[in-house]
């Protein structure tokens, strides 16, 4: 997996001396809006919708999802289907992305595998989130020992150069997307681990922790009703973006033949057909769409997430 | 401080056993390396020649303990395709790899350092929104993908090298260098630039800068001694990790432009289950991280006073 | 530098720092912001001038403004001067504003932890100051930086001198940038809120320490804050600002027993007192402080004013004379806050 995207440090708007309060006087002209009582998600909501850019990629996520979902029935072809006679036939009428090495039709297979890829990239998400929250929070909770064990084990996954964890893992399971999704798992928590345990590191010493501590709250009970609800804020943010980086990692382990079996019309698969085993000018289309998908999805996701991170936290812009 | 040193190297140690540990036993997992496979017919006696050669025979915990000896003598070990030593092969890809990594480095520091303060200097100029455009796309846009249209493109043209090529092909490595070095530049380059941009940004906001400003000093002394010791802090722990990162072979890149790196070798590897290659590399890729997430703690409380004495 | 203050020979010498009629306006989204709307004073020599007032109320900017450290896109500055022994300041290029800040004007500011460079050793940032504006060795300027720890009471000044900010107390973090400013001798320093982030004890050294370098060296002091105890005893002059103009101002005497403005008013009563036998109800003044970018038409402060009547209305009033010399106040029932002081006082 590749370095974990620091949090965007972008600073709050130009100072503005004094903040308009409440005027005290009839004569005052009325700056703002008169005070309405606004739920918090209908305010996240409205400053989500003003970015266009995470508009548009949740846009597209939601096509990719309907897509994915519809695919047995909208899918042209068969994705497997192959047509030897009709091998690297250019985009046309009926073959909408043209034809692969094998003559299968390369939009049903670029549909089979937006259906794999999504697949993988959410069952990824919500493992490593999963197990990397509960750990990170224990370790930025309890501290000391839980802390230390946590967080060498993190070093250690970190430490091994990016997917060769997941290949290993793979080869030990054998191919298919159960294997890679897991690997990927294994591979991703640590990140989430990190990013929940900094979060309870720095909230577990604010100001109403400890304020509930001293009325006599319980720890679990300070966790998850003080803590968890502000800590959760950047790891639901990074979940979207960890989409976006599983659906990399797949396709970089298919490119690598690693991972789905040869002949799935697996993104990176296609990829490596386009580059490696085709050879002849003019079939860029082949590597061409491919690519442009991983690149679409990771690019909505990414949008995505910088909405939700602005709209979450405007301050923090 | 020394303390702190002392307690950073043990943490180490401990993560690089661990870590070569939990590769071992994955390896031994991940079978026998020569049984017959496929088409790959091992009579055999053959077989267990083979195994009694390369120590397999023995208990795990005795072949782990075995290859923890050799490596403090600097054997690693025969590669069981070609019958090479491993370290003569790592010898040779370990310079390209570092090669890359440090023009890779090169360019994206500057690049994004640069950048960043521009775009802190001139907020919400065109330069800014440049830059935010920039980075936004070099982030989304997965470094796989990048390489690829890279490949795709633009080599072979100009004075890039073509890909793909036969081994018996020799390019000078500036040339080579280039294409992989560029392609792992510019995510890094994106996130040093947003990086620098905010810590800038947050600087240029302390009292201690208005406090720089009311002494009289200008505005370049200003912005090139007070501000940026303070804002390049984060960037350079970045940096630091980001070349423990490359170091260990940047295997997606290296396999595109068929750079004959660390990481392009591991990947043959693995295809060929040629474990005690993929035993050395892995090894020296963790050691290397952890070796240089170590020198970045160090670095960054050379750098902070504040966190020196804590 | 000559000035026609040094060959006038006839009516009182121009003042060291004056400030004519300034206004200090900013372009905001939320409209414009006054944060100095019209507000004239001066200091001299060895004086101890106390500008006090809200957050908010403009006493930051002023000073802020007179070292040039206010943006100017946003800031503008539609009328008024400010005025070093007869130059202006504001018409000054900024290269030449750049050489008077921290030589002839220099400034300390509220928190000195967050004010000094934490990267950088104390004794490096004091002799920077120095190397800035004097053209003189390292060497020398390590030295000066090493006597003027001294000069401020931080014991061991040679260690010190190595050490980081955050190593320093609170304390002495003041007086390090006391000696900072004082460095290269300037004639006129600002102090915004100097004591503000100090324990209380701490606030007192520091304002002794102030009072001492002042008379050995003859500075006008020009302390900004919004306590008026620190100012009772330190101070020569008051000025009382309120949404970004001056309400009042008069010599310490007679601000503190010869209040004429409500709001002056309305600051003492909330104060606590030692000095009074009987147990008095403190009366804080009720709302807040308004918006600069949206003033109440008329006194500003007439909505939190317990003298406030309809005379308060049409025009914003102009500062008159109330007394004495100089004592001035711009409130339309200074008569009744006579009376009413008078009769708090009798308690």
């Amino acid at each position: 997996m590749t370095t974990t995207p620091e949090p965007d440090l972008s600073m709050p708007a130009q100072a503005v001396l004094v903040e308009p309060p409440d005027s005290s006087t009839p004569e005052a002209p009325t700056l703002q809006d008169p005070h309405k009582k606004r739920s918090q998600f209908a305010d996240i909501w409205r400053r989500f919708r003003r970015n266009k850019l995470a508009m548009g990629g949740m846009v597209v996520v939601a096509i990719m999802v309907v897509l994915a979902i519809l695919q047995p029935l909208i899918s042209p072809f068969d994705p497997y289907d192959q047509n030897l006679l009709n091998t690297l036939q250019p985009p046309d009428a009926d073959h909408w992305f043209g034809t692969d090495i094998l003559g299968r039709d390369l939009f049903s297979g670029m549909l089979y595998g937006l259906k794999l890829a999504l697949i993988v990239g959410v069952s990824t998400m919500l493992g490593s989130m999963i197990i990397g929250t509960t750990l990170g929070a224990i370790a930025g909770y309890r501290g000391r020992f839980s802390d230390g064990l946590i967080m060498r084990t993190t070093d250690i996954f970190l430490a091994f150069p990016a997917l060769i964890g997941a290949i290993l893992i793979v080869r030990t399971f054998g191919s298919g997307v159960a294997p890679v999704a897991i690997a990927l798992i294994v591979l991703g928590w640590p990140t989430a681990a990190r990013l929940m345990r900094g979060q309870m590191l720095s909230l577990r010493e604010s100001e109403y922790v400890e304020a509930a501590r001293s009325i006599g709250a319980s720890d679990t009970r300070i966790v998850m009703r003080h803590i968890l609800p502000n800590a959760i804020q950047p790891v639901f943010i990074y979940s979207f973006t960890s989409i976006g980086v599983a659906v990399v990692a797949m396709a970089s382990l298919a490119y690598l033949g690693v991972g789905v079996p040869p002949d799935t019309p697996e993104w990176g698969r296609l990829i490596n057909q386009g580059i490696e085993q085709v050879q002849v000018p003019g079939k860029d289309f082949l590597w061409m769409f491919p690519s442009g998908a991983i690149c679409l999805t990771t690019l909505s996701f990414a949008f995505v997430a910088d909405g939700l991170r602005d709209a979450l936290d405007p301050k923090l812009r | 401080m020394g303390k702190f040193v002392i307690r950073r190297l043990a943490q180490a140690i401990m993560v690089v056993i661990a870590a070569t540990l939990l590769l071992f036993i994955g390896l031994f997992v991940l079978g026998d390396p020569f049984a017959s496979t496929g088409d790959k017919v091992v009579p055999p006696e053959t077989q267990e020649i083979l195994r009694e050669k390369f120590g397999l025979d023995q208990s795990l915990p005795m072949q782990y303990l075995t290859y923890l000896g050799n490596l403090f003598t600097g054997d690693l070990g025969i590669d069981f395709n070609q019958r090479r030593e491993v370290s003569s092969m790592i010898g040779d890809a370990l310079p390209a790899t570092a090669r890359l990594a440090l023009v890779a480095i090169i360019i994206d520091v500057f690049i994004g350092v640069v950048a960043g303060i521009v775009a802190a200097i001139f907020r919400y100029s065109f330069w800014d929104v440049l830059v935010t455009i920039l980075t936004t796309l070099a982030i989304g846009i997965p470094t796989f993908v990048i390489g690829i249209w890279l490949r795709q493109t633009v080599s072979g043209v100009w004075i890039f090298p073509g890909v793909p090529r036969s081994f018996t092909e020799v390019v000078p490595w500036y040339q080579e260098v280039l294409l992989p070095a560029f392609t792992l530049a510019i995510v890094d380059a994106a996130f040093i630039a947003r990086l620098m941009r905010g810590s800038m940004l947050e600087v240029l906001r302390t009292d201690y800068i208005r406090t720089a400003r009311a002494k009289g000093l200008g505005e370049r002394t200003v912005i090139l001694k007070h501000a940026f010791r303070n804002s390049i802090i984060p960037v350079v722990t970045y940096v630091g990790i980001s070349i423990g990162i490359l170091m260990g072979g940047a295997l997606i890149t290296e396999t595109l432009f068929q750079y004959n790196g660390v990481g392009f070798l591991l990947v043959k590897s693995i295809g060929q289950n040629n474990n005690p290659v993929i035993m050395a590399i892995v090894t020296f890729a963790v050691l290397i991280y952890v070796l240089l997430s170590m020198v970045v703690d160090i670095l960054y409380a050379y750098l902070d006073p504040r966190i020196r004495l804590s | 530098m000559s000035s026609a203050a040094e060959i006038d020979l006839e009516g009182p010498p121009a003042p060291l720092l004056e400030v004519r009629d300034l206004r200090v306006h900013f372009k905001t989204d939320y409209g414009v912001v006054k944060a100095v709307d019209g507000v004239s004073w001066h200091v001299n020599e060895g004086e101890t001038l106390a500008i006090v007032g809200e957050s908010g109320s403009g006493k930051s900017v002023s000073a802020m403004t007179i070292l040039g450290l206010v943006p100017s896109p946003p800031a503008t500055f539609p009328s008024g001067d400010i005025m070093l022994r007869g130059r202006s300041l504001l018409k000054m290029p900024e290269k030449q504003q750049r050489k008077l800040r921290g030589s002839q004007i220099a400034m300390i500011f509220q928190d000195p932890l967050t004010a000094l460079n934490p990267v950088f050793k104390v004794g490096d940032q004091i002799a920077e100051m120095v190397r800035v504006h004097q053209d003189v060795s390292k060497h020398s300027a390590k030295k000066r930086a090493l006597d003027l720890l001294g000069e401020v009471g931080i014991p061991n000044p040679a260690v010190r001198i190595n050490q980081y900010p955050h190593e320093f107390s609170g304390g002495m973090r003041q007086r390090a940038m006391i000696a900072m400013a004082l460095a290269n001798d300037p004639h006129v320093l600002l102090a915004d809120e100097p004591t503000t982030a100090l324990d209380v004890t701490v606030q007192a050294q520091i304002m002794a320490l102030l009072e001492k370098l002042q008379e050995d060296r003859n500075t006008a002091i020009v302390l900004i804050t919004h306590d008026l105890g620190v100012v009772a005893s330190h101070a020569d002059r008051i000025n009382v600002m309120y949404a970004g103009k001056i309400v009042e101002t008069g010599t310490a005497d007679e601000i503190f027993y010869e209040p004429r403005h409500a709001y002056t008013f309305g600051l003492l009563s909330s104060l606590p007192r030692m000095d009074k036998s009987r147990q008095e109800r403190l009366v804080p003044i009720k709302g807040l402080p308004p918006s600069l970018a949206a003033v109440p038409r008329g006194c500003a402060f007439h909505p939190r004013c317990a003298f406030a009547t309809d005379a308060c209305l049409p025009q914003v009033p102009e500062l008159v004379s109330v007394g004495g010399n100089g004592h001035q106040a711009a409130c339309v029932h200074s008569d009744r806050v006579a009376m009413a002081h008078e009769e708090r006082a009798s308690l």
